[in-house]
């Protein structure tokens, strides 16, 4: 009942991450593309610094402050390489319900 | 003597064993809302409920998101159904979990934090506890603090910190 009753009114948009890259420019293969974690919240910031842990295999202190930089600045940049490693790492975010994008580190 | 450290609800017993210690009521409260969520996953994920659970990989690029999403969204929504499926399956059988068994318990409460933190319009300074006993949504947000709750608990046992 909690879930499935229509949510109406009580959904509204979240803004989009407010990075202003140009989307026609010619991709160079050899730029590193960089992993995002943006702030959200409703994760906890325990459940933030585990995943990153668990993911990237980071120590506690590393992924810790890659949390407290989401959660105060909004956004950390967690991960880096070429497009397809990127891809998988946000794939994987995404699977323990990060909000994660992908970018070409410019 | 020493006196017994009080054991939370998730709790490590070595040798990759945990044991999830709930009441009756809160196993199917809990097996009832995975349920719901499994309905709604079925639903497909453009379901506004569901928007936290399929973000967008590629914010300034709409091409190279339609692609990601076309390929990643039905292993996004078969990697939740498996975890919903070990979760309904330990919960039913009161055995010890393994970590792979926990940490698939410890996805699906964020993934119903995130459903319904996305009702509830969660804020950066909403919190349960503040919410008014007469607010119409008083039992959701009870809800999404016990979820928390557990969460954190899942977090300390799966860190090995609840020792």
């Amino acid at each position: 009942m909690i879930f499935i009753a229509p949510s109406g009114s009580q959904h509204t948009e979240v803004a989009e991450p407010s990075v202003d890259i140009a989307t026609d420019e010619v991709v160079d293969l050899q730029v590193p593309w960089v992993v995002i974690v943006w702030n959200d919240p409703i994760n906890l910031m325990s459940y933030v610094s585990f995943v990153l842990q668990k993911l990237f295999g980071y120590p506690k202190e590393k992924a810790d402050v890659l949390m407290m930089d989401v959660h105060e600045k909004g956004r950390a940049v967690v991960s880096n390489g070429p497009r397809e490693k990127a891809e998988i790492d946000v794939f994987r975010l995404h699977e323990h319900g990060l909000w994660a994008t992908m970018q070409q580190d410019t | 003597m020493r006196r017994r450290k009080r054991e939370g609800p998730v709790v490590a017993r070595g040798n990759d064993t945990f044991e999830i210690t709930l009441s009756a009521e809160e196993q199917t409260t809990l097996l009832g809302f995975v349920d719901q969520l499994e309905t709604i996953l079925e639903m497909g994920p453009d379901d506004a409920r569901l928007r936290r659970l399929f973000p967008t990989a590629y914010h300034d690029n709409p091409e190279h998101d339609a692609e990601y999403q076309a390929y990643m969204r039905d292993e996004l929504t078969q990697s939740r159904s498996a975890s919903i499926a070990v979760v309904k399956e330990v919960l039913t059988s009161h055995e010890l979990m393994t970590s792979a068994q926990l940490h698939a318990f410890m996805t699906v409460l964020n993934n119903l934090r995130l459903v319904l933190g996305t009702l509830l319009d969660v804020g950066e300074d909403d919190f349960e506890d503040d919410i008014d006993e007469n607010d119409p949504a008083f039992g959701q947000w009870q809800l999404y603090g016990y979820l928390g709750w557990l969460l954190e608990w899942t977090i300390s046992a799966s860190s090995g910190e609840d020792n």
